[in-house]
């Protein structure tokens, strides 16, 4: 097809998303209705889809990178800074992936939020079109000051999503935490930026930088990766995120906003090459929120939080892919992860929205009346957990390879071991959800309608296949990659099979009992006793709030003090010259004259 | 008799003039310095019309004088309309511009 | 010579009425010793050779402007018989001394080193040739102050003339700051 170039379509498929959501907050009438809207933005999102696969149709990695800038920023001495487009293997195919999540989703969204009122829609669907939108931004990004606009509206989006329910404090409480803790991480972005073009005048992403600059601004991006992609000790606000609607969490908290992370990661992984003990860190950081995570996943009772710790276990896998060097490795997890990620959350949504309830305990024998929901969240389940020939088995086993060639043992434990209890907890909610015994709010359960079936369908035919075309998606990013057996992928491949058997063996035939083990209880104690958000807590109300009053004080009395001088002292000033004024008009003639004379003098003298 | 000295002469009745405009309350009083004023200007433009020739500072001092003539006419009237409104003419207690 | 003895009485006689005209208490008499001032310049002016202009200033000044202050005198009398007050502010005077002192000086000095200041006196012009330059040379002068005249009549009359107000009376009222009748100091 050559009726278009690839900057057009890009181009394309970055505005077509503001300009609904543009639309949708102008004309407020499109909103009130509802399903204007909601059909309007599905559209939007299946062009978007459409643009964006015949964009990666036309990308090779022998052509280059397409890149459009225009100029934004300008000095005398040149340009400071430009936005633009930058189409290349990567950006392709993320934009591909964020088109594809983002129609499943809103498509069965068509069908999850039937029960809204309209304008509640309405506001529901502007913001999905403005994320695609913030995302598209990010992903197309040529320098780092377009991509962190980006990232900042993205978590903007976030907020706005996770407490659409504002009528709920606790969903009001969730958005904030969310921003303020993904906020405070974004500063280490901010300075990140900062410090990179006092050094180098450049935002690019493959800037040379000397090592000591290198590790600083790597560290920083780093934090905010931390933030935006929930690795310990910033994953607090994941958990609380699931608040929002299911369909946004399958969305933003799973599939593409969180890996927006990781996709920096990527795409600046020139940067973070020139500084390995940032890499190093990476990995640390990676592996232990990828066990801690799905330790704290085992124990959770509502079926969004174990997979709200599994989203965080599995960025946890990808962040230490990275840390590990191979920036494939971690790009192509986040491929599989979103399909099998976002399928798992669409089909809990549709198992919520017919029991009535995100309770494990309110579930049970749902495979009866949910056929098409059980087979693809199995389907799902089955690709997490990393079974041979599904796709998060490929990525899975290439993370592992990626850490062993670096032969630190401690990783590469934490990953064996989270690979372990992803199974167990996975079987476990399989187990709990749709086998055993029927309890009562379960009676009345039953399929959805093909809105919310057919993304199912689809994302899980993604879910399995995807991982078959790790060598096209290595091509494209420049890098050749196949797919072999070894060791360490063979040992985790065991240890996922032996995790689903021992969750049977616990949650399907009650043979083995969790509640007879002093270490499991204990253990769920302290997972659900919440001890890092105390520590914040405790933090925020013994250094933020008092460093706000001091603030606060220096405001009123400092600033507000000096306008406060100003007028007084205007006011004083007044009454002192009024009392010129005497309105004695002989006065008045006397200073006339008096100057007349000043002037004669002065021009005779002078 | 040199130019200087009638300078001299008008200077001084200038003078003499304004102490009594910045000094007087009553505004007839007022208006009477500046007529003294007006009288010292003429003064000096006859007598630079004798020393210089030219018919130039006489004709002018007869401008002076109708123009003066004008002010006065017009001045007193003020007078009148002031006296009417405050029933006296003393300068010094119409003090309503104050605030 | 005789011209010096001449120009000094009158320069003395002008002087002398001039400080009388601004100190003098009764009003009246001020006005009597501006007449006083006014002929002494007459006199002045005849004594320059500028006898037409000396015949305007009687005419004009003595005559119609010392008449028009009587007259303005006489209708703006204080009301309850008062004698017309006409002192001199005394926390003006030194202010208004320093003052005029200063252009006194200012002056004085300035034709003090003005050079070549002539001596001798040109010879008089004749009237007819002020009439003349009048009509040719400064007829648009001519023709302005004439309409000026005019204005100034006009003004005069519609500033001054009784206008009824209805019920308030010929006169209209007053709001604030009632005139105080009080001897001595002005409030």
């Amino acid at each position: 097809m050559s009726f278009a170039s690839p900057i057009d379509l890009a181009a394309l498929a970055l505005f077509a998303p503001i300009g609904m959501a543009l639309l949708l907050a102008a004309i407020p009438g499109l909103r009130r209705h509802g399903w204007p809207a909601a059909w309007l933005s599905v559209a939007t999102a299946l062009c978007t889809l459409i643009v964006s696969i015949l964009l990666l149709l036309r990308v090779d990695v022998d052509s280059g990178p397409w890149v459009a800038t225009t100029t934004w920023l300008r000095e005398s001495g040149g340009t400071v800074a430009s936005v633009g487009l930058r189409v290349d293997g990567i950006s392709s195919t993320m934009l591909v992936i964020v088109a594809l999540v983002a129609t499943a989703v809103q498509v069965f969204s068509l069908g999850y939020m039937k029960q809204e009122p309209p304008s509640a829609v309405g506001r529901y669907f502007t913001y999905h079109s403005l994320f695609v939108f913030s995302m598209n931004l990010l992903v197309l990004a040529p320098n780092l000051l377009q991509f962190f606009a980006g990232w900042e509206l993205v978590g903007l989006t976030s907020y706005l999503l996770i407490g659409f329910y504002y009528q709920k404090p606790s969903a009001g409480h969730a958005a904030v935490k969310a921003f303020w803790v993904t906020k405070f991480a974004d500063m280490g972005l901010l300075v990140a930026l900062l410090v990179l073009f006092a050094t180098s005048y450049d935002f690019g992403f493959d800037v040379v930088l000397d090592p000591p600059t290198a590790i600083i601004v790597t560290l920083l991006m780093f934090l905010a990766v931390m933030g935006k992609s929930a690795q310990f000790p910033l994953h607090v606000w994941l958990p609380n995120a699931m608040e929002g609607p299911t369909p946004v969490s399958a969305l933003l908290h799973a599939a593409t906003m969180v890996a927006a992370g990781v996709y920096l990661l990527v795409r600046a992984f020139p940067l973070f090459q020139q500084a390995p003990v940032t890499l190093e860190f990476m990995l640390w950081v990676g592996s232990f929120t990828a066990l801690f995570a799905a330790v704290v996943a085992v124990v959770q009772t509502d079926i969004k939080r174990v997979l709200a710790y599994s989203t965080c276990s599995q960025l946890g896998y990808m962040v230490a892919a990275v840390g590990a060097g191979s920036a494939f490795a971690g790009y192509f997890h986040l491929t599989t992860h979103a399909f099998f990620k976002a399928l798992l959350f669409l089909a809990a949504g549709t198992v919520i929205h017919t029991v009535h309830s995100n309770e494990l305990s309110k579930m049970g024998g749902l495979w009866r009346r949910m056929p098409i929901t059980a087979v693809t969240f199995i389907v799902g389940a089955l690709a997490l957990v990393g079974i041979p020939g599904f796709s998060g088995f490929f990525s899975k086993d290439l993370i592992l390879e990626a850490v062993a060639e670096k032969e630190q043992i401690g990783p590469l434990a934490f990953l064996v071991a989270g690979a372990f209890l992803t199974a167990f907890y996975m079987g476990r909610v399989v187990l709990l959800a749709f086998f055993g015994e029927q309890s009562p709010k379960a009676q009345h359960a039953h399929e959805s309608g093909p809105s919310m079936t057919l993304p199912l369908l689809g994302l899980a035919v993604g879910a399995a296949v995807v991982g078959w075309f790790g060598t096209p998606l290595s091509g494209l990013l420049g890098q050749s990659y196949e797919f072999h057996w070894g060791t360490v992928g063979g040992i985790a491949t065991l240890l996922g099979i032996a995790g689903l058997v021992l969750s049977y063996l616990v949650y399907g035939n009650h043979q083995l009992h969790p509640d007879r083990s002093v270490v499991l209880r204990q253990l769920a104690a302290l997972a659900r006793s919440g001890l890092v958000d105390q520590f914040y807590a405790r933090l925020f109300h013994g250094a933020v709030i008092p460093l706000a009053r001091i603030v606060g004080w220096v405001d009123r009395y400092l600033v507000d003090g000096v306008m406060n001088l100003t007028a007084w002292v205007a006011l004083r000033a007044s009454r002192r010259l009024q009392l010129v004024q005497t309105g004695n008009v002989l006065d008045y003639v006397f200073a006339v004259i008096a100057g007349v004379v000043l002037l004669a003098v002065w021009r005779i003298w002078a | 008799m040199t130019l200087s000295m009638c300078l001299y002469l008008g200077a001084a009745l200038m003078c003499i003039g304004i102490y009594g405009v910045l000094t007087r309350k009553n505004a007839i009083g007022v208006l009477l310095s500046v007529e003294a004023m007006a009288n010292s200007v003429n003064v000096n433009l006859v007598a630079m019309s004798r020393y210089f020739g030219g018919t130039t500072g006489q004709l002018f001092a007869i401008f002076v004088m109708t123009i003066t003539v004008a002010e006065v006419a017009v001045g007193l009237a003020l007078v009148i309309l002031f006296y009417r409104a405050l029933q006296h003419t003393t300068l010094d207690e119409a003090t309503q511009l104050r605030h | 010579m005789l011209e010096l003895v001449g120009f000094g009485i009158i320069a003395s006689v002008a002087t002398v009425a001039a400080v009388a005209v601004v100190l003098w208490r009764n009003l009246v008499h001020s006005v009597l010793w501006l007449a006083v001032l006014l002929l002494a310049t007459a006199a002045l002016f005849i004594l320059l050779g500028a006898s037409f202009l000396g015949g305007i200033q009687i005419m004009l000044y003595a005559g119609g402007v010392v008449t028009l202050m009587l007259f303005a005198i006489m209708l703006t009398r204080r009301r309850g018989g008062v004698g017309v007050e006409n002192e001199t502010a005394p926390q003006r005077r030194l202010p208004a001394l320093l003052v005029s002192g200063t252009l006194f000086a200012a002056m004085a000095w300035a034709i003090h080193q003005t050079d070549g200041l002539p001596t001798e006196p040109q010879v008089p012009i004749q009237t007819s040739d002020l009439g003349f330059a009048f009509l040719s040379d400064h007829v648009l002068a001519f023709e302005v102050l004439s309409v000026l005249l005019l204005a100034a009549t006009i003004g005069a009359i519609v500033i001054a003339r009784r206008r009824d107000f209805g019920d308030a009376g010929p006169v209209r009222p007053m709001r604030a700051g009632r005139a105080r009748i009080v001897r001595g100091r002005a409030r």
